[in-house]
């Protein structure tokens, strides 16, 4: 126990130490904000200052209404001056007015163009697919509204029609209501399974490259002379693990001190849009720890098995590619979190830490479901920590040669 | 306690290939021991079994007087053949961690191994990386890895391989001074000279069977003084004599020459200065380089020096 002891305390301090460490756990986060927010912010950002267009109609009163919409558009704003003789040389000179940027736009909106729902918007950039859209939506209400007008339609009622719904999905449960999880779970859902998801893969990795490391470096032969591999193998696991757990708690009260002052703001909000349940943290927890254990144990296998990196690529693919499927499933199990294929392949073990966590996350499962995969995941560890200790302690010591299938069975049945 | 080291018939197979073959040896407490064999011999493969890397098939590995339990590692230095440390770690927090897995506590092994890198000219490199060190002072930090929690039993596999010659001295003396201090050292090299300066006791190990065992002094004097080494200039046929010369080794300047048992060096002596210049003719006790191979056979040196890895 000592020895696992000194083996673990060595492997953190060393890497907690280390410059990439530091990095990674500032830069993680910084990139996760940048790919979340930065494309988010920048497409809705609104774009360079007001746009000064014009609206041509014959009736004034539509080209008002459109007025009013366009005034309520979120991602653009306008300047809007409303012109009600067109002509063709109204027409010649808007366009002129364009080009000479006197001018952002027109909207040519006569009563003709307007029956025939071909409507043409004038300007020098119309590239911006948010802006055609707000245009679009706002003609559209204002040609109902304008419709509903001239059928003795009274504006009070119209604004009562055109009110937004609010759906809230409701999952039954045993007869019991259970409230769904909403487009904010969503999003955690998918943050968190790629946070697990990217930790178990570089964690298991960094345990696999440094067995190879002490391989290659021969130091393995120095501590063996203290040590038994098979407590080498745990302290290094475990201590890798113990970095990992580090970096995410890092990552964790990172976020939870940026985002506090928006939760509490959010508190008073009914339905914020944006919700996480605090309660799956322990699952959290407990899937990447049983996950982990997993996979950086077939990864310190395979690093005592192989010479050298490039040898170590040929193999990576069988182990990472169970890490791999259970997230290319992630949007079916997030849509349907109970379908059977949902239930049986959040049951595989090399699955159940991604998939298993995804539906808790989505919609509690029952708790048999858990508990069976979770007991799943424990035989198997015990499985592969068995098969895969037998095999590192062969592996460790071969050097030169490229293992085959049938010499590493042997390794597994030496004595 | 006689003997710190007894291996009874030991083996070891990997597969259908026999790394150590019934080996049995004694290391008498307090000596230099020295275990030679060319490359594939199962020399590493009989020190990994001492230090419990490996157990043997079948046969009994006793240390200190007992049989072997792990709890005896912590008194046993191993300087491994492929030498390696943490590349990305300093000196001194390596060191550290290496003895405090020999169970010395961390505050002891600050202060040995602080003392160890001053006598080596080391103080100025603790808090340095390894990768940061020459191959020299890598060797140096690894020596004193294996001596840190003083072991009785100290296990070096090829020593001196890369030293240059002042560190080489620097060891021996160090060696020595643990030797007088009563701790038994065993050597596994293929490096004749240094075992020859050093040992007191041989086992010369090949296809992992002892072929010749004993105190070095013993061992010499079997082999006798029939062994002539001539320097001459010129044609070299008087070495054609199967009566007089049972074999030879040419180094081209000199040759050493071992005589047919009973024959008269006098005789090669003519022989030699009736073809060529004869500018030294010595008589001397065989080598250990001489006797290993002999021993070994000359025609398993070539195929050897490939090196197997058992």
């Amino acid at each position: 126990m000592r020895n696992i002891w000194l083996i673990i305390k060595r492997e953190y301090v060393e890497r907690v130490r280390t410059k990439s460490f530091i990095i990674s756990t500032i830069l993680f986060p910084a990139l996760m904000l940048g790919f979340v927010i930065v494309p988010g912010k920048l497409a809705g950002m609104k774009t360079g200052g007001t746009r000064h267009i014009v609206v041509v109609s014959d009736n004034a009163d539509f080209a008002n209404a459109v007025k009013a919409q366009l005034a309520t558009s979120r991602n653009v704003k306008y300047a809007v001056d409303v012109n009600t003789s067109p002509s063709e040389a109204l027409r010649a000179q808007l366009k002129s007015d364009v080009s000479n940027t006197k001018l952002d736009g027109f909207l040519w909106l006569t009563d003709d163009v307007v029956k025939s729902r071909k409507v043409t918007y004038v300007a020098r950039e119309t590239s911006d697919f948010i802006e055609v859209g707000s245009m679009e939506s706002a003609l559209r209400t204002s040609v109902l509204r304008q419709q509903l007008m001239s059928h003795g339609a009274a504006a009070s009622d119209i604004d009562a029609m055109m009110k937004d719904f609010d759906l809230e999905a409701v999952a039954l449960k045993g007869g019991q209501e259970q409230k769904s999880n909403g487009p904010g779970q969503f999003i955690s859902a998918i943050v968190l399974v790629m946070m697990l998801y990217m930790t178990l893969l570089i964690y298991g990795m960094s345990v696999m490259r440094s067995v190879l490391e002490e391989k290659t470096s021969r130091v393995m032969e120095v501590v063996l002379s203290s040590a038994k591999a098979s407590e080498l193998m745990a302290g290094k696991v475990l201590g890798v693990g113990a970095v990992g757990l580090t970096q995410i708690a890092i990552w964790i009260l990172l976020a939870a001190a940026a985002s506090a002052p928006a939760l509490l703001a959010m508190a008073g909000v009914k339905d914020s849009g944006f919700s996480f349940k605090l309660g799956t943290l322990p699952a959290f927890a407990v899937f990447f720890v049983l996950g982990y254990m997993l996979y950086s144990t077939l990864f310190a296998a395979l690093g005592a098995m192989v010479n050298s990196e490039q040898e170590a690529q040929q193999w990576q693919t069988f182990v990472t590619l169970p890490i791999v499927v259970p997230v290319m499933m992630m949007m079916f199990v997030i849509r349907q979190p109970n379908a059977p294929v949902s239930v049986w392949m959040s049951m595989v073990p090399f699955f159940s830490p991604i998939l298993m966590y995804l539906r808790i996350v989505v919609q509690t499962p029952p708790w048999w479901q858990i508990a069976l995969s979770i007991a799943l995941l424990v035989v198997t560890i015990w499985g592969v920590i068995w098969l895969c200790s037998r095999i590192y302690r062969v592996g460790i010591l071969m050097y030169g040669k490229k293992p085959t299938l049938p010499e590493i069975m042997k390794w597994v049945k030496y004595a | 306690m006689k003997n710190t080291v007894e291996l009874i018939q030991v083996r070891k197979t990997f597969d259908h290939f026999v790394a150590v073959d019934d080996l049995s040896m004694d290391i008498p407490a307090g000596t230099v021991y020295g275990l030679l064999g060319p490359n594939g011999a199962g020399k590493t493969s009989t020190i990994r079994m001492m230090i419990g890397i490996t157990v043997p098939d079948s046969g009994e590995v006793r240390i200190f007087g007992q049989a072997f339990d792990r709890k005896q590692l912590t008194n046993i230095g191993y300087l491994p053949e492929e030498r390696g440390l943490y590349k990305k770690m300093k000196i001194i927090d390596q060191l550290v961690f290496l003895a405090e897995l020999k169970g010395v506590s961390a505050r002891d092994a600050r202060a040995r191994a602080t003392s160890w890198c001053e006598r080596l000219e080391l103080t100025e490199w603790m808090p340095k990386k390894v990768e940061e060190l020459s191959k020299g002072m890598q060797q140096k930090v690894q020596f004193i890895a294996a001596m840190l929690h003083d072991p009785d039993l100290l296990i070096l596999d090829e020593p001196f391989s890369g030293l240059d010659p002042s560190n080489t001295v620097v060891m021996k003396d160090v060696l020595l001074e643990a030797k007088k201090a009563g701790k038994t050292i065993l050597f596994s090299t293929h490096r004749m000279d240094t075992v020859e300066r050093l040992c007191d006791s041989i086992c010369l190990i090949d296809h992992g069977k002892a072929v010749l065992t004993g105190e070095l002094r013993e061992v010499k004097s079997r082999y006798g003084r029939n062994n002539v080494q001539v320097e001459y200039e010129g044609d070299a046929s008087f070495l054609d004599d199967p009566a007089l010369v049972q074999s030879f080794n040419n180094y081209g300047k000199y040759v050493e020459v071992r005589m047919q048992p009973g024959a008269d060096p006098q005789k090669l002596l003519h022989r030699a200065a009736a073809s060529c210049r004869v500018s030294k003719f010595e008589l001397m006790e065989p080598s250990l380089e001489e006797i290993f191979i002999d021993v070994v056979g000359k025609s398993e040196l070539p195929a050897a020096a490939r090196g197997a890895h058992a």
